[in-house]
């Protein structure tokens, strides 16, 4: 009997919670109370830590602006990209949101997001931002994210392994081939080189294709050459193509052809895997898990014709087409885009600050990052392109290059085929975007 | 002799399968409690050099692991019990009444069990907008009853057919209403089998991300298996973190199983008496 | 007669009102991209293709290999899962010390999630930093350390085994309740007969919980097929496509093509092969038997 009405009590209470939480679900916090006004906001590439950070920044920023309140969304980054489309397609309230290298053709393609040069246009510091970080936010003429910060790859390697071996460390492709192949001993389990052949391999095919290409390429349309073919069309794509087996076949470790981010810094820092090519916002991640002094950076190596091609990627701060607060984002953006809070979280968080002013600050010119300074200092050599970010089938491409790009590792492929596969994806891209 | 080398080789699968099942819990367990830098140090160490909490700090240090937990239970929980009231009821008329439509209800129900769920997130979430219902630990709630309902009704209709009918129609005619006679004298036997559903329903509710992460943006109202997805970053996996996390949220599971074995296994015995 | 009218439609409309809404009502608005270009890249296009996208489908080899795929994904897994989990009913429906400790442990899988077992399994399968390598070298079991994840030829395989591994559990619990529903009197009416162990089984013991083996595995088989989780997790359908299935497949466009179209046509022609099963699957084991439906 009593454990009857147990039930039936704890039943009701179920039902009776559930009222409740219906009843005072009425969030969305812009019931027009005074002149407070709540802005939303959105992050893309989502750790614990750099929610933390930014989090912090946007506390400063509501002390100094006690008028406007500021929700911060943090999907997990896995998802994140997903979710922020979905809202944008929707009608929930979103004001300021981070669109990434990645994104930013699609959102403005669909309307999503504000061109914002009539703010920056008023903006006393963006004089001081660099052109790299400009052109990462542009699409056509118009400057559509603030970024908070750049990546560029450059070299990691375990400076304690070369030694051991007395090597240096590779400047050009070939020689990274050949230390690798050096460096490689399956038996214990140790390889050359932390190859990536899942989730983002593009990384490292483009890289190739555009250096062993290098004066061939035209730099304002990257995928392209001087004379409007593709970059995948010339000999030169099919002898970095053909490095590229090699260094797969002979340095490194045959599970890596599923490997992704994660998988290739994990092997780098776990020691199965001697040089990573990586963004420097790895740079944390392995001063936290690797002991000082068994590795270091070096530049980007180059093709044959003595030429590393690089682009800097990076996501920003955006604000939406609909937000009916622009000019309270507006005041955000600009508050977390300034130099002293983008230097701060820049270094906190491991990235390249977007105000060239800050590139003299001490921190940049020591220890890892130093390597990329010395990279923008030599403009011949490791030349800056623009990466085709405005093609419609920019987010497809990585997951083409992986798939045919297995199959051609795994040999059920060969690499005439696969190239000519990537040069009709691009030609097409080219027909479509001119329509 | 032939009956001791059957009990023999019975004990040897048990612990071979025992094995199986238990090491990827054990790695789990073990891995949370090394520290950030031995997790991938070489040679594999299958006994830690050095215990360390760490970890179990660091995930209520740097995410507010408490009060995802929190939220979990509690929509896993409510979620659960709504759908027992809700499947009780159509599972009842399901088992008692023959009516016009009763076929077409019950292939209704069961063909939700076919509907692959991603081609409807994108007008659920539309839809759920429209009615300001994101960001609302509610409508997970209500996300998570409908998706339960169907299955759950199937289940328990199958409980209450094993029940004889003759027990609420003595009880009916002694003066009780159906109504009454369902909640007093039904449900009670039925204990085991409801027992069972709502662990179903919990574990379920308890694991899902995807509309978790779709439908919840304030930090304050995360679920628990969001949570443990923040873990994977760009560049890394915080696998110290996540193997923390990820026994923290098998733990309740686990308990329910332990403390419920008797309840399940009898409750699937009631429902599964008589062909 | 009125009053149980009553009594019918309000037990039945909190359920039914609750599915329709927000199952099959955004289902239906779902199904009808199936037919349109929808690509997010460009949602200011969506238009009619009528059955482009289908025709699309089946032309392209990544699509063919996943429905192959899916094919071995259910038929191996759930053979796997049966058999071990009825094996595993049966021995422990003797009562012995420490059942219920050793049911904690043995069946705790089947209350993790899709998300977590494919990370965790992911892990363990890396086959430079994965412990199973590593075990397997340490006994003398292998000598090269392979390539679970990389090997096409392992891939599907070490899928295959990660979803065993979590869906047993299921099995086991069902038909463990079923069997100790069994009543003893037949068994004594069999030893009677001088019916042996195997005898017992086959002719008294299976015939009993078929209802129950019917209905779990017919459960099982479309759960197994629509769920995309460990995979998505495991492998993401790598490497060049070798462990893709149908659902994952159709995530895969969702999350990364942005496609809906695409991913919609894939979801219709799931549920086409579904339905096709299970009338199938019905009308082979007698549904009356299954009682449930």
């Amino acid at each position: 009997m009593i454990r009857r009405q147990k039930v039936i009590v704890s039943l009701l209470c179920a039902v009776l919670t559930v009222g409740l939480l219906a009843g005072c679900s009425g969030k969305n916090g812009n019931g027009g109370s005074g002149d407070k006004v709540t802005l939303r906001m959105i992050e893309s590439l989502t750790s614990p830590k750099r929610t933390e950070l930014i989090q912090a920044m946007i506390t400063k920023f509501e002390e100094a602006n006690p008028n406007i309140k500021v929700e911060f969304i943090s999907p997990p980054f896995d998802q994140a990209d997903n979710k922020i489309r979905t809202m944008l397609g929707s009608d929930e309230q979103l004001d300021v949101l981070e669109v990434r290298d990645l994104t930013v053709a699609e959102f403005v393609n669909n309307g999503y997001i504000e061109p914002l040069n009539s703010y920056t246009d008023k903006w006393k510091d963006f004089a001081t931002v660099s052109a790299v970080s400009k052109s990462v936010g542009t699409v056509g003429d118009k400057l559509y994210f603030v970024p908070n910060g750049l990546y560029q790859r450059q070299m990691f390697y375990r400076s304690d392994w070369l030694k051991e071996a007395g090597l240096n460390p590779p400047t050009t492709w070939e020689e990274l081939y050949d230390t690798a192949k050096k460096l490689t001993d399956p038996a214990k389990n140790r390889f050359g080189f932390s190859f990536r052949g899942g989730a983002g391999s593009n990384g490292t095919t483009d890289a190739m294709i555009l250096a062993f290409n290098g004066d061939k390429v035209n730099l304002d349309d990257s995928m392209f050459t001087k004379d409007g073919a593709t970059i995948y069309s010339t000999p030169e794509a099919k002898a970095a193509m053909e490095l590229y087996l090699k260094l797969y076949k002979d340095a490194s470790p045959p599970d890596s052809i599923n490997w992704g981010f994660q998988e290739q810094v994990q092997a780098f820092t776990s020691g199965v895997a001697g040089i990573l090519l990586q963004d420097p916002d790895v740079i944390q991640s392995l001063q936290e898990k690797m002991t000082e002094g068994t590795w270091a950076t070096a530049p980007l190596v180059t093709g044959p014709t003595g030429k590393a091609l690089f682009a800097a990627g990076g996501a920003g701060w955006g604000i939406t087409a609909k937000s009916k607060h622009k000019e309270e984002a507006w005041k955000l953006v600009e508050f977390l885009s300034s130099p002293a809070e983008n230097t701060k979280f820049s270094k906190d968080y491991g990235l390249i600050p977007i105000h060239s002013s800050a590139t003299e600050d001490e921190f940049f010119k020591t220890g890892p990052y130093k390597t990329l300074i010395d990279m923008s200092n030599k403009p011949d050599t490791f030349v800056n392109y623009k990466p085709a970010f405005q093609y419609p089938g920019t987010g497809q491409w990585g997951q083409v290059t992986m798939e045919t790009g297995q199959s051609l590792l795994l040999g059920k492929s060969n690499l005439e085929d696969t190239l000519k596969k990537w040069d009709e994806y691009w030609v097409d891209q080219k027909t479509t975007l001119k329509q | 002799m032939k009956l001791r080398l059957l009990g023999v080789s019975k004990f040897i699968y048990l612990a071979i399968y025992l094995l199986v099942m238990v090491f990827p819990l054990y790695w789990i367990v073990i891995t949370s409690l090394k520290p950030q830098k031995d997790i991938f140090s070489f040679p594999l160490k299958y006994w830690p050099e050095r215990f360390t909490l760490d970890n179990y700090v660091h995930i209520f240090k740097i995410s507010k692991f408490h009060i995802y937990i929190g939220n979990s239970l509690m929509i896993a929980i409510i979620s659960a019990m709504i759908v027992l009231v809700i499947a009780i009821l159509s599972a009842y008329v399901l088992a008692r009444f023959k009516f016009r439509g009763h076929k077409q209800i019950m292939l209704a129900f069961f063909a939700t069990q076919m509907l692959p769920g991603f081609v409807a997130l994108a007008p659920l979430y539309l839809m759920m907008s429209s009615m300001s219902l994101i960001n609302n630990r509610f409508s997970l709630v209500l996300m998570y009853t409908v998706i339960l309902i169907p299955f759950s009704t199937i289940m328990l209709r199958g409980f209450f057919q094993r029940i004889p009918a003759s027990l609420e129609e003595a009880a009916m005619i002694d003066g009780c209403s159906r109504w009454s006679a369902l909640v007093r004298i039904i449900i009670p036997v039925m204990l085991p089998g409801i027992a069972s559903t709502f662990i179903f329903a919990f574990v379920q509710n308890w694991n899902e991300l995807f509309l978790a992460v779709m439908f919840i943006d304030n930090d304050a109202l995360k679920t628990l298996p969001v949570a443990m997805n923040s873990f994977i970053m760009k560049f890394d996996v915080d696998w110290g973190a996540m193997s923390a996390g990820a026994v923290l949220s098998i733990l309740p599971t686990i308990l329910l199983f332990a403390f419920a074995q008797r309840f399940i296994v009898e409750g699937l015995t009631q429902g599964a008496e008589k062909g | 007669m009125k009053k149980q009218r009553a009594f019918i439609l309000s037990g039945l409309i909190p359920a039914l009102l609750l599915v329709l809404a927000f199952t099959y009502y955004p289902f239906l608005k779902g199904i009808v991209m199936a037919f349109q270009e929808y690509k997010l890249f460009d949602l200011r296009s969506v238009h009619f293709v009528g059955i482009d996208n289908f025709k699309a489908a089946f032309k392209d080899p990544k699509f063919i290999m996943a429905l192959q795929n899916s094919g071995y994904w259910v038929v191996i897994s759930l053979f796997f899962q049966f058999f071990l989990g009825l094996t595993l009913a049966l021995l422990m429906k003797k009562q012995f010390r420490g059942r219920g400790i050793y049911q904690g442990f043995v069946f705790y899988s089947w209350a993790l999630s899709g998300f977590l077992i494919g990370m965790i399994w992911k892990w363990m399968f890396n086959s430079q930093i994965g412990v199973i390598n590593d075990l397997l070298l340490k006994l003398g079991i292998i000598e090269e350390r392979i390539g679970f994840l990389s090997n096409p030829h392992w891939a599907m395989f070490s899928v295959i085994i990660a979803n065993v591994w979590y869906g047993v559990a299921f099995f086991a619990i069902m038909l463990l309740a079923a069997l100790q529903s069994v009543p003893s009197e037949l068994y004594e009416a069999a030893v009677m007969d001088g019916a042996s162990g195997v005898r017992k089984l086959w002719n008294v013991t299976l015939p009993y919980i078929m209802p129950t083996i019917i209905a779990t595995t017919l459960l099982r088989a479309i759960w197994i097929f629509n769920d995309p989780t460990i995979i998505y997790g495991l492998t993401n359908g790598g490497p060049a496509g070798s462990t893709h299935i149908l659902s994952s497949l159709m995530l895969d466009k969702i999350i990364y093509g942005g496609d809906y179209g695409a991913a919609s046509a894939i979801g219709i022609i799931m549920i086409a092969i579904l339905l096709l099963y299970t009338i199938f699957f019905l009308s082979v084991t007698k549904a009356e038997k299954a009682g449930e439906f």
